[in-house]
């Protein structure tokens, strides 16, 4: 297969894996309004116990690594999913109990930085700074891919996964749940006064979302046979923060063309521009420099992103018109029978400011 | 035991530069009310001006190209906030816009330096460093020097709170930044000189952290963000002097605990610190009433 | 429990009270806001809350409704002890509560708003959303159905594929109330519901209060307006410096010479041109 061939599926990998990967962290920031700060750590959650999980037992491998249980696919990449959402749980129990936003946002990064500490130093966890590597390849015993087939064939089973769980998530945000977690994303404080607990379901929607970034790490790991710390600096958070902005908060669509524009910026660009000699991966980092200026300048100039969220209106809902419905007006000085109403001394009185 | 003093003596070296980063970090979350993500990355950048001052475009002494650093980052900060910041914090009301502004700028600010000064380790031109016994404890010049700039920074910033009208004015807007407003203080005003306070003393600590360390990378500062974090929770939130007691404790715990255990990973013991402190004593030491 | 009882409604509330509390104490850096507070509010029927400003009356509908904790004493719902309860479990008793400055959930439509109140919907739950999918179109239409009615009565139908942060500040009123409604309601707390709102509209809100009483409800309203609660209110508490000062009819306590020295004499007089 040539080149270009090799580097378009690449691309379409890519594609939908971020496409699963925003999914993930938009339920948790944009329905529910979690800042989490600490995204990419769960997606290396997925990548690394999914990988390690295929891989057989670390001794005379040369890597050191934890399980090793030579388990195939796709059952590393369901558990490596389940991982991160236990750990979701873990963090949510500790973290987000307690603290507000910015004060969550502090911590989430910190632990994102923690995390890349350890697996960065502490080798027999999944081999230190190597990484993994050598993963074996999914169906590798089934079909006997060689490498130039895999690439396509991988890219549609993840897109196969991408429609599975774009279907998902579609339900869940119509769905009476959906809405709860926008209303606790608005106003937490209201939410709770109509009775939603507000603590169980943000911790719903960040064992949902958590599980999408283990999806989407697993398959990453699965993809290219390896997965190392570099791959993950917690700036990394950023970019997928980035896919939501641009493409547009709480809607699919968006998301997708989202992860079309910044992927395609990241991954795209670099590539095709020449390498500037003697100055290695200068256009990775002009890269990097513009995803940030980009995403101030839509969060300036179209906050709502390229594909603005969708209202659902009253009709989605099968309610028939009601005509003379729309006869009454609210709000406006409708004239009633008692306008023989006195006028009324008010004392100037001041809404009570008390603290909340 | 012998280890057990030594490891106290850089304690308080790395307390040192926690408290000047921390303080700088609490002055600006006070008057903004949101935190700069992008904190760490102010600190590399004030260290490589140090940098390019003494060892890269100029050769200026270390400690005079220290100040010209911090100063020159703390007027950079002036500008990021005039141009970036500020407008952001006007135009959203909901600190997640301009928190993610922060997270972009960090992003910005880190792979401009890896843009100019490559990924390589740099180093300052120092002087030959002597050591000094203090009973048990040792300590190199440059550390002295470091623990001396500190008291100093911690002394003017105490004096500048509690004597000074300025002093009076943050502490004002730190309250209630809507009564200051009302009050006539010229809130503009001074939040450009916290801006440039809060990068002076990054820059100051980015280059002691580049000293302490003995070398200079682009993610240092990122990578020390969550210490800072963690003696301002311990601390307590939104106070100054909580910042400067969650300094001293942090720094004095991730090193002593180096004695014992691998120390890879003493930095790390700032996070437990902090994970116990939210399990505990959420509001940290001295936290400011109603701010969590 | 003891009660401050000073005329022979308040007597009669301590009896069939739906909500009732008892030392409510709250302090804030060493200022108390509520000071021991104690009342019982009678069941269906319309209470007033009224004091000066500054009285604690804002501070204790938060206690009530479990938006805040209470440094001390108690409160019943009925006689279920609900003191220090969170405000998603006191809300699944039944007691809702309105905001003095409406809090509109500004990202969802009018309808949605509504929607959220909607008490016991099986679509919160994943399990649901894919197992029993028709369940739950069920109840979203019936849902639908009831808001549309209840747009229809506040007069919001028009608006109810509108941003709610959208509104004026007399629709977002109404949406807060209606809204509150929504979730069915046995008490209802009410904080100014007539606050900067012209006097055609207060006309409006008061007649929907009755309606509401009308069904059963139990309403609480903190109130300033004097010449509204005269009109419809069956009880009045009196809060003065974050404690009772007396409950009773309000043509009984005008002649009680506390309630009307806390007020100045003005506001009590003013409501009377009637």
């Amino acid at each position: 297969m040539s080149g270009t061939w090799y580097y378009i599926f690449t691309l379409i990998f890519f594609l939908f894996d971020y496409f699963i990967l925003a999914m993930g962290l938009n339920i948790q920031y944009g329905e529910t309004g979690i800042l989490n700060f600490a995204y990419i750590g769960f997606v290396a959650i997925g990548a690394y116990v999914t990988g390690a999980l295929s891989l057989p037992k670390s001794a005379g491998t040369g890597q050191y690594y934890i399980l090793g249980f030579s388990m195939p696919f796709p059952f590393n990449l369901l558990i490596g999913g389940l991982t991160a959402s236990a750990f979701a749980v873990v963090v949510a129990l500790i973290a987000l109990r307690r603290l507000r936003t910015d004060y969550l946002a502090m911590v989430l990064i910190s632990l994102s930085l923690v995390l890349y500490d350890v697996c960065n130093n502490y080798v027999p966890l999944f081999n230190g700074a190597d990484g993994l590597y050598n993963v074996p390849e999914p169906f590798a015993g089934v079909l006997h891919l060689n490498t130039n087939s895999f690439i396509p064939f991988f890219a549609g089973v993840t897109g196969v996964v991408a429609l599975i769980m774009w279907f998902v998530m579609s339900r869940i945000m119509r769905s009476p749940a959906g809405r709860t977690f926008r209303a606790i994303r608005d106003d937490d404080v209201v939410a709770a006064a109509l009775g939603k607990n507000v603590f169980r379901q943000q911790l719903k929607s960040m064992i949902i979302g958590s599980f999408y970034a283990g999806i989407g790490g697993g398959l990453i790991i699965q993809f290219s046979g390896s997965f190392n710390p570099t791959a993950w600096l917690p700036g990394e958070t950023f970019v997928v923060f980035a896919v939501i902005l641009v493409g547009g908060v709480g809607n699919n669509i968006g998301l997708l063309v989202g992860a079309l524009v910044v992927e395609t910026l990241l991954v795209h660009l670099p590539a095709f521009l020449p390498a500037i000699p003697g100055h290695p991966g200068l256009i990775e980092y002009f890269d990097a420099v513009l995803i940030g200026v980009l995403l101030m300048a839509m969060l300036w100039f179209r906050p709502q992103g390229i594909v603005p969220e969708r209202t659902r209106k009253a009709g989605a809902f099968g309610a028939g018109e009601r005509l003379g419905a729309e006869a009454t007006v609210a709000g406006e000085e409708a004239v009633t029978g008692d306008e023989a109403v006195a006028p009324l001394t008010r004392s100037a009185v001041q809404p009570e400011v008390t603290g909340q | 035991m012998q280890l057990f003093w030594l490891s106290v003596g850089f304690g308080f070296v790395t307390a040192s530069v926690l408290a000047i980063s921390a303080v700088g970090l609490s002055l600006q979350f006070g008057i903004t009310n949101y935190i700069n993500f992008a904190y760490g990355d102010f600190m590399a950048l004030g260290a490589y001006f140090s940098y390019a001052l003494n060892n890269e475009l100029l050769h200026i002494n270390i400690w005079l190209a220290m100040v010209c650093g911090s100063l020159g980052m703390g007027a950079l900060a002036v500008l990021v906030n005039q141009f970036i910041l500020a407008p952001f914090a006007r135009r959203f009301k909901k600190t997640f816009y301009v928190l993610i502004v922060t997270f972009g700028l960090s992003l910005i600010l880190l792979n401009l330096e890896y843009s100019l000064w490559g990924a390589d380790v740099r180093f300052f031109n120092m002087p030959l460093q002597r050591a000094h016994h203090f009973g048990p404890i040792l300590l190199t010049n440059p550390q002295l020097v470091v623990m001396g700039i500190a008291i100093i920074t911690m002394l003017g910033v105490h004096t500048l709170l509690k004597v000074t009208r300025l002093g009076k004015c943050m502490r004002a807007m730190s309250d209630n930044t809507a009564l200051a407003m009302t009050s006539g203080i010229d809130t503009k005003r001074i939040t450009t000189v916290t801006w440039f306070l809060s990068g002076t003393m990054a820059g100051l600590s980015g280059t002691v952290l580049g000293i302490t360390e003995g070398n200079l990378t682009p993610a240092a500062g990122e990578l020390f963000l969550f210490v800072i974090f963690a003696a301002v929770i311990v601390g307590g939130v939104g106070s100054i002097y909580g910042a400067m007691a969650g300094a001293l404790l942090i720094g004095l715990a991730t090193e002593v605990s180096a004695a014992y255990i691998n120390p890879a990973y003493k930095l790390d013991i700032a996070f437990v610190i902090l994970i116990l402190t939210l399990l505990i004593r959420p509001s940290g030491l001295f936290a400011r009433p109603g701010r969590v | 429990m003891t009660a401050p009882a000073t005329t022979s409604s308040a007597r009669n509330a301590w009896e069939n009270a739906a909500l009732s509390c008892e030392g409510i104490t709250k302090a804030f850096q060493g200022v108390h806001a509520v000071n021991g507070a104690a009342f019982a509010v009678p069941g269906g029927q319309i209470t007033a809350l009224i004091g000066p400003n500054g009285a604690g009356k804002t501070t204790l509908v938060n206690i009530l409704s479990g938006s805040m904790t209470c440094d001390r004493g108690q409160e019943l719902i009925g006689s279920t002890d609900v003191t220090n309860w969170p405000s998603h479990k006191i809300a699944e008793l039944g007691l809702m509560r309105t905001f003095q400055l409406s809090r509109e959930l500004g990202g969802l439509t009018v309808l949605e708003n509504l929607l959220v109140a909607a008490r016991d919907q099986a679509g919160e739950r994943l399990w649901n959303i894919f197992l029993r999918p028709g369940l739950v179109r069920r109840q979203e239409k019936d849902n639908v159905e009831r808001a549309l009615d209840l747009l229809e009565t506040y007069g919001l139908y028009r608006l109810r594929d509108a941003r709610a942060s959208d509104l004026s500040g007399g629709q977002k009123k109404l949406l807060e109330i209606s809204r509150a409604v929504m979730a069915s309601p046995k008490i209802l707390l009410l904080d100014e519901p007539m606050a900067g709102v012209n006097p055609a509209l207060i006309e409006r809100i008061g007649g929907y209060i009755i309606d509401l009483k009308r069904d059963g409800v139990t309403v609480l309203m903190i109130e300033h307006n004097l010449n509204v609660v005269e009109r419809i209110c069956d009880h009045v508490i009196v809060l003065a410096e974050g404690r009772t000062l007396a409950e009773g009819r309000l043509s009984e306590l005008r002649e009680n010479e506390q309630v009307v020295k806390a007020y100045l004499g003005e506001v009590i007089n003013a409501g009377t041109t009637r």
